[in-house]
């Protein structure tokens, strides 16, 4: 038998190959007749996709060698990045949940490694297998890379980002499964969380949130695009590279790859501590409140520090500055109000929905406020230690309510006064209400979580932010004259109020008839209704802690 | 309490311990201690907080409350040291159904770090050997028995030779012959020194197993003590008795029904020479009641202990429990 000492000599956490876990997951998801299966059929559309793309090239587009060797590369990269980034993050999630769904997790949690090794274990260990068919489809990257003469430089550049995606994909896969309880939701729900997370929100750069594309692989993969397809597409994905050559973060010119990497390792360090946290304390907020205020204030950073560069003198932060290329007749190019006021009303209302998200993290439920004061009252502590998991979140909403809207307010502030439509001023007067827009959804928001708990919270997003818009929307198709009510009815969701407040208030708005007086209105009505239900579910909400806290004395 | 394992002094401390789930309080400010090398007993009918006890004991839930101390470990500050030291075997313990037998221990050896490849096997085939799965260490988890499962389970918490054993009802969904076996392998880790702490509801099997034990109901403790110390705190010391005689019964049963520790005497409705008693005296007065009936001059064809009274405490508690639910005044 070995003494304590023995059992204190633990492999350090990056040692992956000497992490028992993942050595538990090689042997039970690499066994022979299951790898082999899974090798095959990889090994099979990994070779059909290159040598068919190749004799394609060779024989009938009749291209040189190398260029013919070029062609197959993205496809391979597609079907690279489907093993590893939907199937890997898909197999974390619903392994993860296997294990607790099982109950075998209890056992992983008493094992004395650190945390951070446990967290290293999964991550690496249950797509395991995923990492092998992946590394089966390389020799015929390598074979393209070196018939096609690739440099080696941009070779590590677009696998080194796209290894670290990977890593990150993985990671949100193991948040997922961590929070979910069904291991086939947890499968499904991963892979729609990865498909959404990085496929579909960094489509909002194209309208102005330019950070987003960062959590994907699309910069690199445009910066390395030149070398990676035959040589007339690479001359034209060259040119169109010329015009967005480098990450613009408050004018620092970071190269788009190393700006890439330092933010999906940014994220990755953010979920690595969120798993840290769960793995040292099973009932522990995903993130603690600071951290949850400063990860939002970083967004806020991000968000700005890369639009804000790109509004002049380029304008290439508007959507028609890059359509403009399509367009055949010449002329001069300036953007659209419309299109400015489009891009501040999403990036207040993506705020808002940062600001829930953030919200849920933090929030505490019932049980934990009650254990969290019978805790105090036991060390005779007078009240919850103010950053404390059980105590409110209400300072921290409003912290980043007071963030967000000052961060919207710049942003706005800045295309609208912009070079593009001459001297046209931006009101100090506008920030009080975009603070009111910003404060009236989170806090509604918060003071319902923490009040009545997740489900009601839930049954108001779908009910008062969803349901509106959607009733609204329909209405407003069924014909013109419908659309002052269709406007009044989606005014009632908190989603619709950055919007409401744009068009009412910035100089650039300029409304139909129809819309000039029905929008301002609205847009104060439920302005004004909002806040007294919020103020009413914050009354509630302190009835509730106060009862909390005198019943537990 | 520091972060290296004592020695002296007692094994596991709990003091003011207490467990919410809301409104709901499973654990009230428990205290309890369990000197080195004891098999300890918590018994106590279902929701009586056992399982958020043990739980808490072995660091998987943080409680409202209290202080943990196990080893001299405090286990709710420095929890990677006290799982060191701590095997933990869960209520009903589940295993991976992607591995085999001596894989899954081979898991464990390596996540405990208990030395070289050949040296974990070898601590593998130790700890099969104790539980007797030997000829089981190529078969899939999955394809085990209730019972082999259960046994797997103890093997693996063996692995680290644990200072502290908390185990939650190893027993449970075993079949008697299992639950001998169990037993044993139990009763043989605390001759080498472990201190094992083991829940169950079925009374009577702790109080062979254990040294001392204690009740618990409501998440509070009812008594505390050896076996006889338990049954005498809780007053409740009762057994039937039932008594098999050559001839009529009704005499006997009306001698009976006057002497002392007897609560009630019924007639059985089975069997037309039996009659039943409830008694609450020790083995000494109900030693005395069996001469006494002879010295009748009846013919006594068996005399029988029906059940212990360890069941009829906890089903004392139990039914008080549901009584208790049940009450207007408590809604």
């Amino acid at each position: 038998m070995k003494t304590d000492s023995a059992l204190q000599h633990q492999a350090p956490f990056w040692a992956i190959w000497a992490n028992p876990i993942v050595r538990r997951y090689a042997r039970s998801r690499m066994r022979p007749r299951a790898l082999g299966i899974s090798l095959l059929i990889t090994l099979m559309i990994a070779g059909f996709l290159f040598f068919v793309i190749r004799q394609v090239g060779i024989y009938q587009a009749e291209l040189s060698i190398r260029d013919a060797h070029r062609m197959p590369i993205i496809p391979l990269l597609f079907f690279q990045g489907f093993i590893l980034f939907v199937l890997g993050s898909g197999q974390t999630a619903a392994g993860m949940t296997a294990e607790a769904d099982e109950g075998v997790i209890d056992y992983q949690r008493l094992t004395p490694m650190t945390p951070l090794a446990k967290v290293v274990g999964y991550l690496f260990g249950l797509p395991i297998r995923e990492y092998a068919t992946f590394l089966a489809t390389m020799p015929f990257t390598l074979w393209a890379f070196w018939r096609g003469e690739v440099p080696l430089h941009i070779g590590l550049q677009l696998y080194g980002v796209f290894m670290i995606a990977g890593v990150l994909y993985h990671l949100t896969g193991l948040v997922a499964g961590t929070v979910l309880k069904n291991r086939r939701w947890a499968f499904l729900s991963s892979m729609g969380l990865v498909f959404a997370l990085y496929t579909v929100v960094p489509q909002a750069s194209k309208l102005g949130l330019v950070y987003f594309k960062y959590v994907t692989i699309e910069p690199v993969v445009r910066e390395s695009l030149p070398y990676l397809v035959e040589s007339r597409m690479g001359a034209a994905a060259q040119t169109m590279e010329n015009f967005a050559p480098a990450a613009q973060f408050f004018n620092l010119n970071f190269p788009q790859s190393v700006f890439t990497a330092g933010t999906l390792l940014f994220l990755i360090g953010t979920m690595v501590v969120m798993l840290w946290r769960r793995w040292h304390r099973a009932e522990s907020h995903l993130m603690g409140k600071a951290g949850a205020t400063g990860l939002f204030a970083w967004i806020q950073l991000m968000l700005l520090g890369n639009a804000l560069p790109l509004i002049e003198p380029s304008g290439r932060v508007f959507l028609s500055h890059g359509a403009r290329y399509f367009q055949l007749e010449g002329g001069g190019w300036s953007p659209a109000a419309g299109e400015t006021l489009a891009m501040s009303g999403i990036y207040g209302l993506v705020t808002l929905m940062i600001l829930c998200l953030m919200t849920v993290l933090i929030t505490p439920d019932r049980t934990s406020q009650i254990r969290g004061w019978r805790r105090t009252r036991k060390l005779g502590r007078p009240k919850l230690s103010f950053q404390s998991d059980p105590a409110t979140s209400f300072p921290w909403v409003f912290a980043m309510a007071a963030i967000g809207s000052g961060g919207w307010f710049w942003f706005t502030k800045k295309l609208v006064e912009s070079a593009w439509f001459g001297t046209t001023d931006m009101p100090i007067a506008i920030l009080p209400v975009f603070f009111l827009v910003t404060a009236v959804g989170g806090f509604g928001f918060h003071a319902l979580l923490e009040g009545k708990g997740k489900r009601a919270a839930g049954l108001a997003v779908i009910l008062i932010g969803i349901a509106p818009l959607l009733v609204g929307v329909t209405i407003g198709a069924t014909g013109e004259a419908l659309v002052p009510l269709a406007v009044w009815i989606s005014g009632c969701s908190p989603v619709a109020g950055p919007i409401y407040a744009v068009l009412t208030f910035l100089p650039l708005s300029n409304l139909p008839p129809d819309f000039e007086r029905t929008i301002p209105r609205a847009f104060w009505f439920w302005q004004g209704v909002g806040l007294l239900w919020s103020c009413k579910l914050a009354i509630q909400l302190r009835r509730s802690r106060i009862k909390i806290a005198t019943s537990t004395q | 309490m520091t972060g290296k394992p004592e020695t002296n002094g007692n094994a596991i401390e709990i003091r003011d311990l207490r467990v919410d789930y809301g409104d709901f309080v499973a654990v009230n400010d428990l205290s309890l201690t369990v000197p080195y090398g004891e098999v300890y007993g918590l018994v106590g009918p279902n929701g009586a907080g056992k399982t958020s006890t043990f739980r808490v004991l072995a660091t998987l839930m943080e409680p409202t409350y209290g202080e943990v101390s196990l080893a001299g470990i405090d286990a709710l500050e420095d929890k990677e040291s006290a799982r060191r030291i701590m095997g933990y075997m869960p209520d009903l313990a589940p295993v991976p159904s992607d591995l085999k037998v001596r894989e899954f221990l081979d898991f464990y050896t390596h996540t405990y770090a208990l030395g070289t490849r050949n040296e974990c096997r070898s601590r593998a085939e130790e700890c099969l050997e104790i539980v007797s799965l030997t000829d089981q260490r190529n078969s899939w988890c999955r394809e085990l028995s209730r019972g082999q499962t259960q046994r797997l389970v103890l093997a693996k918490t063996l692995l680290p030779s644990p200072k502290v054993m908390i185990l939650d009802e190893p027993a449970s969904g075993l079949d008697p012959l299992s639950r001998r076996e169990l037993r044993l392998s139990l009763q043989a880790i605390a001759h080498e020194g472990a201190t094992v702490f083991v829940s169950s509801h079925i009374l009577s099997e702790l109080a062979e197993m254990c040294s001392s034990l204690c009740v618990m109901n409501q998440g509070q403790i009812l008594a505390s003590g050896t076996a006889t110390e338990v049954r005498n705190q809780l007053g409740r010391a009762e057994r039937q008795i039932a008594v098999t005689v050559l001839g009529p019964r009704d005499n006997i049963a009306s001698w009976l029904a006057s002497q002392h520790g007897v609560l009630e005497v019924t007639k059985s409705e089975q069997h037309d020479q039996r009659v039943i008693l409830r008694f609450t005296g020790g083995d000494h007065e109900q030693a005395a009641l069996l001469s006494g009936i002879l010295e009748q001059g009846v013919a006594v064809k068996s005399f029988e202990e029906k059940s212990s009274s360890f069941e009829d405490i906890l089903v004392k508690i139990a039914e008080d429990n549901r009584r208790q639910e049940g009450s207007p005044d408590e809604n």
